[in-house]
């Protein structure tokens, strides 16, 4: 997702918020929705700077540059808004603290993570809501039915939770992360078309509480993944 | 020959049990293997075992398997919906779910059923159809047989011979398909053929088709010889020995935990229980001393248990506590003419012995019970 402003930041784990995908995966609507309107502090890329005061001019050439830290969090609460608009204003951290902070907020909200079955989770306020990939839906077909866990179920990584059928197969689902089952996607049960027409949006399967939030680290960015579904078609 | 089976039981031991070590010592390529067993939960159970147990990476594997008398649904099905389980009941004909999706069949003797076992990657259907049929003109030259866009196999432009469905797992999948050589078509028809009234699901529907056997055609076809042509058509495709070995599906030693795979899908819960949810919305009408009774019956179903009861019964033609004792008793209860008998002979008992309340009570429930 693009942010609105300044270079993408690398988090915890080598994610890059402001990275784009490759062209494989299609973009589905609202998915990487068009940039935010730059907030009024920070300048869009190519604009023209707004003329300052000499006097603050000439101040902010001296002010000695912030430590490396403090600079990675400023440009993270830029990005903040437009990924999660909901996730509350995080506190800086005492100078000399590095990634681990970052690590902790992802049980919060995290960017779109992927497993090698072609599932992916993204978590938001504590809570995971899981799908498949555009890759996996293009490959499974027109899905016709979506067999889906009961409310409660508890789950463990790499477990199956349930399966999909499609004119080419039944095919089965695996918990991307270890979790209790709080919602399921009722709108499936009458419109199973959904997981190929929207498979990032309207088409998710389930929500589940994140137990154990490492797992969540050892699954695929979607940089990563994309590079992953291109060397496994070839 | 009893030396060289013994020598092949021995390899494809090896072969399934350490797949990986084995692989290097033996022909890479495909391995042939035919069921002794005609019961459709062994075999089911087999497909299973070698779907989670074998490495296809290098070897890819055909089953070759034939049933007694079943009833196959897909999946995701409702046995309800796709046949007649009053009549399977009576004719003793086996009911399975198997793990892949699609519609419903019926199997006998006179039907073969192949499944190709490749990695996921591997996974190709039209491929694995464009063998048999390649293999059947090559037996009988005449044959007028194709492969459709759905994956059936048509004879004479019309007539399915051949169905297919589909799982696709982690790593591996299989493809899996019939062929009527010599199948009872009059029982088929009879059991695919669903009596049930008012069904309100999203289960997966079968298309109902046209079919015939292989052997109407041409007499001289028998399932061994259609076996025989097609295994010798995936030898010489995959560039291996045109060898089939036979397997026993009950051999614990040679498929460890066969055993618990074959109970699972033998289970009410797994054959009944996977029924997707579903409603019923029916007027039962019950001719009781010259008159007609209508009973409304409205009942949702999960799990293949009565989740909701509804018996909409004309006031006080039964005493109030016992159509209240048998709407609570049937709540929660498997949707299950055995356990529903159960449960109205125990509520009879308590009954006073009126002759009048009795009969009235047996129609209703052997109505009832009728439903499922």
């Amino acid at each position: 997702m693009a942010a609105p402003s300044g270079r993408p930041v690398p988090a915890a784990g080598g994610a890059e918020p402001g990275a784009r995908p490759g062209a494989r995966i299609r973009a589905q609507p609202g998915a990487r929705g068009p940039a935010r309107a730059a907030p009024q502090g920070p300048r869009a890329p190519g604009s023209p700077r707004r003329p300052r005061p000499a006097a603050i001019a000439a101040s902010r050439r001296h002010r000695p540059r912030p430590p490396p830290a403090k600079m990675a969090w400023r440009a993270l609460r830029r990005v903040g808004p437009v990924l999660a608009p909901r996730c509350p204003r995080l506190p800086l951290p005492p100078r000399g603290l590095a990634a681990r902070r970052l690590g902790t907020s992802s049980l919060l909200q995290s960017a779109r993570k992927f497993t090698d079955k072609h599932e992916w989770v993204s978590v938001e306020n504590g809570i995971g809501t899981v799908g498949i990939s555009d890759f996996a839906q293009e490959a499974l077909g027109d899905v016709v039915y979506c067999s889906l866990p009961e409310v409660g179920t508890k789950l463990s990584k790499h477990d199956e939770f349930g399966a999909l059928e499609s004119v080419k197969a039944a095919s089965e689902l695996y918990s991307p992360l270890s979790g209790e089952v709080t919602e399921i996607n009722a709108a499936l049960a009458d419109n199973p078309g959904l997981v190929n027409k929207s498979c990032y949006q309207d088409g998710w399967l389930i929500k589940m509480t994140v137990a154990n939030p490492a797992e969540l680290d050892e699954l695929m960015t979607e940089d990563a993944y994309e590079k992953y579904i291109k060397s496994i078609e070839d | 020959m009893a030396l060289q089976s013994l020598k092949n039981c021995l390899w494809l031991s090896c072969v399934l049990r350490t797949p990986k070590a084995c692989f290097w010592s033996t022909a890479s390529g495909g391995l042939i293997i035919q069921s002794v067993s005609n019961d459709v939960y062994q075999n089911l159970a087999v497909e299973d075992w070698i779907h989670d147990h074998m490495d296809l990476e290098k070897q890819h594997v055909l089953f070759l398997w034939r049933n007694s008398p079943a009833v196959v649904i897909g999946r995701h099905q409702n046995p309800w919906q796709e046949c007649n389980l009053r009549l399977l009941r009576q004719k003793n004909i086996k009911l399975a779910r198997r793990r892949s999706g699609g519609g419903t069949v019926y199997h006998d003797l006179g039907n073969i059923n192949l499944t190709f076992f490749t990695t996921r990657k591997k996974y190709e259907r039209m491929e694995n159809l464009k063998l048999i049929v390649k293999a059947l003109k090559a037996l009988r030259p005449q044959l007028d047989v194709h492969v459709t866009d759905r994956y059936d196999i048509l004879l004479d432009r019309q007539y399915k011979i051949s169905g297919t469905a589909a799982k696709l797992g982690r790593t591996s999948a299989y493809h899996h398909c019939t062929l009527l050589c010599n199948a009872d078509k009059f029982v088929l028809s009879s059991v695919l053929k669903s009596p049930y009234k008012g069904l309100k699901s999203n289960a997966t529907p079968s298309v109902p088709a046209l079919v015939k056997n292989l052997f109407e055609e041409d007499p001289s076809l028998t399932s061994e010889i259609l076996l025989d042509a097609i295994a010798k058509e995936y030898a010489v495709q995959h560039q291996i020995d045109h060898h089939i070995t036979l397997i026993n599906p009950a051999d614990e030693t040679l498929l460890p935990g066969i055993g618990n795979k074959t109970k699972e899908l033998q289970t009410w819960e797994w054959v009944y229980g996977k029924t997707p949810k579903f409603s019923i919305s029916t007027c039962v009408n019950m001719t009781y001393k010259d008159s007609v009774v209508d009973v409304k019956v409205n009942m949702d179903l999960k799990h293949g248990r009565i989740e909701v009861c509804n018996i909409d019964l004309p006031e006080q033609w039964l005493p109030p506590g016992l159509y209240s004792e048998l709407v609570k008793g049937l709540t929660g209860s498997k949707f299950c003419p055995n356990e529903a008998t159960t449960l109205v002979t125990t509520l009879l008992r308590v009954c006073p012995q009126d002759d009048e309340l009795h009969s009235r009570w047996n129609l209703l429930c052997e109505n009832m019970i009728r439903l499922m």
